[in-house]
């Protein structure tokens, strides 16, 4: 529990004349919840785009197991066990609920063209693998009975429990959560709560990215408040709501500062 | 339950669906009433395996490609050339071009898939455009406009293929072998990955699918199948001119995928057999003015049927076979 499994030093990112992240040093320990939180626009979707290397550094590194990323693309971290889910969910329309699950699991096989144009006995092991443990993560967010059907069809609560298992089948050590909160009724917040620690128990370190306060307060271990692109606080749930800055922050300076 | 009911009524279906296919793929040739129905059928064929490659592409990965002629072309005067002025074993020109139009479609891949949508559809025919007017020109090469005759056809110890019959046979054997071969890729992991592609890029991405290495290989290989059907076709007709290979062919070749349906195999050959039978049967008829009829299928088809055809069929089919079904369970 005691090392980081994921750390940035110094991380900015600018669009033109705007800084969105602006010397960000992150260490996030292994096996904890980790929220991120922040008014609109404070840089919390950038910092999950920089670690997941849907976009690049200005300047800083990110480092994973104490490896730096660089500048390797975003297939590749998947790969190395970064997962992430959207804010607009972007499930794969064009494929079955289990499917999508299925899709998840591409870094961890490996058989290609041929075997696959052939039907050779690897891909057919290998396809009777995928669709197990695809079924597994399925039932592990409760969505089994549903897996013949379009994720189109599904209300958005059960879409977005779809892109977490999706996320799940990459088999990652930190699963990065982009709002999974959001457009979600109390109930299924709820549901949602006992899932991510579920995760946690897998081993699976997950940072969350939540505008939503009970949610934020109930299951993170550690919070990191963002604002302008700047880290302005970190600490325990309970810290970090009595922090000054941090409630300059969201009610505007001059409340705060009074 | 439900979902059983229908995997099962599918199967079925479908498996009865390709014995009959089959079934009368093999009387035609043979049977004194429907031979004369041969030739078409061969071009049927040879042009199913184009379409091919433009659904797995363009219907599957979400990939747009007005080019998918030029590679038709390629195979074609690759085999020609070799075959008839140097005399290479039309076998062995028939494997050099394909190897040299995926080896084109590798090296052309990468930039050309830094595009998107409109952009990739005006480089892909910016692709045909160039590829035609080299065979039009290059004419001490190729034949020029007037193409080149006596081209040797194909042959495997004494069996030669060079009655209708014959070619008819060998064309199929090709065409239904790039058939199962797709279906088998597209229900695999790599097919996951081409589909996931077209769903979400971003998604795609996030789940360890390497966009261009993917979008790259399927170009590849809808580009080694259009050059075997290039190949097919000139060791056939015994004869090439640039006319098949040039602007128009390759809006052809999208009506058809699209009649039949995009993301769908056995929709590719669907298509094609509707669009090459109407274009043979009916549009003769209208004359140069069958360019019109063409565009007023792709927009009807697109506008009532997006989904295409085959699946239209299929789908109602289903629906229909479910609801009898349901009637005749007692409840």
């Amino acid at each position: 529990m005691s090392s980081p499994i994921l750390e940035t030093k110094g991380l900015t990112r600018t669009f033109g004349g705007l800084t969105a992240v602006d010397g960000v040093d992150l260490s996030v320990e292994s096996g904890r919840i980790t929220a991120v939180i922040g008014p609109n626009g404070a840089g919390k979707t950038t910092l999950f785009n920089l670690i997941a290397g849907v976009y690049m550094p200005t300047s800083g590194d990110i480092l994973f197991e104490g490896k730096t990323l660089g500048k390797s693309p975003p297939h590749r971290r998947a790969a190395l066990g970064i997962a992430r889910t959207f804010q607009n969910v972007l499930l794969f329309d064009n494929m079955t609920v289990l499917e999508n699950v299925m899709s998840g699991q591409h870094p961890r096989s490996r058989y290609g063209f041929l075997e696959a144009a052939l039907r050779l006995p690897k891909a057919h092991r290998e396809e009777e693998r995928i669709v197990l443990a695809s079924r597994r993560f399925l039932n592990l967010v409760g969505l089994g009975m549903y897996a013949d059907r379009n994720p189109a069809s599904l209300p958005l609560g059960q879409q977005k429990l779809l892109t977490i298992a999706r996320a799940l089948a990459t088999e990652p050590r930190l699963l990065l959560l982009d709002e999974p909160g959001a457009g979600l009724n109390a109930l299924e917040k709820q549901g949602l709560s006992e899932l991510i620690r579920r995760i946690q128990e897998m081993g699976i370190t997950v940072i969350l990215v939540e505008h939503d306060m009970d949610l934020v307060m109930g299951i993170a271990e550690w919070v990191v408040v963002l604002d302008s692109g700047q880290k302005i606080a970190e600490g325990t749930a309970s810290q970090i709501q009595k922090d000054k800055k941090v409630i300059a922050a969201y009610l505007g300076d001059e409340e705060g500062a009074g | 339950m439900r979902f059983g009911v229908r995997a099962l009524y599918q199967n079925k279906w479908a498996i009865l669906a390709f014995a009959a296919m089959l079934a009368l793929l093999i009387v035609v040739p043979l049977s004194p009433v429907l031979d004369k129905y041969t030739m078409l059928l061969t071009f049927i064929a040879i042009n199913a395996m184009v379409t091919l490659g433009l659904c797995l592409l363009m219907g599957y990965t979400g990939q747009v490609s007005l080019g998918q002629t030029a590679f038709y072309g390629i195979g074609a005067y690759i085999s020609a050339i070799l075959s008839k002025t140097y005399g290479v074993n039309p076998w062995l020109a028939m494997l050099i071009a394909a190897a040299a139009a995926g080896l084109f479609a590798y090296l052309i891949g990468f930039p050309i898939f830094r595009l998107r949508g409109n952009y990739l559809a005006m480089a892909t025919l910016g692709l045909v455009l160039v590829v035609y007017t080299l065979f039009r020109e290059l004419g001490s090469l190729t034949g020029g406009p007037d193409g080149m005759s006596g081209i040797p056809h194909l042959s495997i110890g004494g069996l030669h293929f060079n009655t209708p019959a014959t070619r008819y046979f060998l064309v199929w054997s090709f065409c239904l072998a790039a058939l199962v071969l797709s279906q088998n890729i597209i229900r695999s992991r790599t097919g996951r990955a081409l589909r996931a592609i077209h769903g979400s890029e971003a998604a795609a991405q996030s789940v360890g699918i390497d966009l261009s290495r993917y979008k790259v290989k399927i170009f590849v290989l809808s580009a080694v199948y259009a050059s075997i059907a290039g190949s097919l076709f000139v060791h056939t007709l015994r004869f090439v001119n640039p006319q098949p290979f040039g602007f128009l062919a390759s809006v052809m070749i999208v009506t058809m995928a699209v009649v039949g349906g995009l993301a769908s195999i056995w929709g590719a050959l669907f298509g094609t057999a509707v669009v090459r039978i109407l274009s043979n049967e009916v549009l003769l008829r209208f004359g140069s003015l069958d360019i019109i009829v063409y565009g007023l299928i792709l927009m009807v088809v697109m506008i009532f049927v997006p989904q295409g055809l085959f699946v239209g069929l299929r789908d109602t089919f289903q629906r229909w076979r479910l609801k009898r079904a349901r009637q005749e369970a007692p409840t």
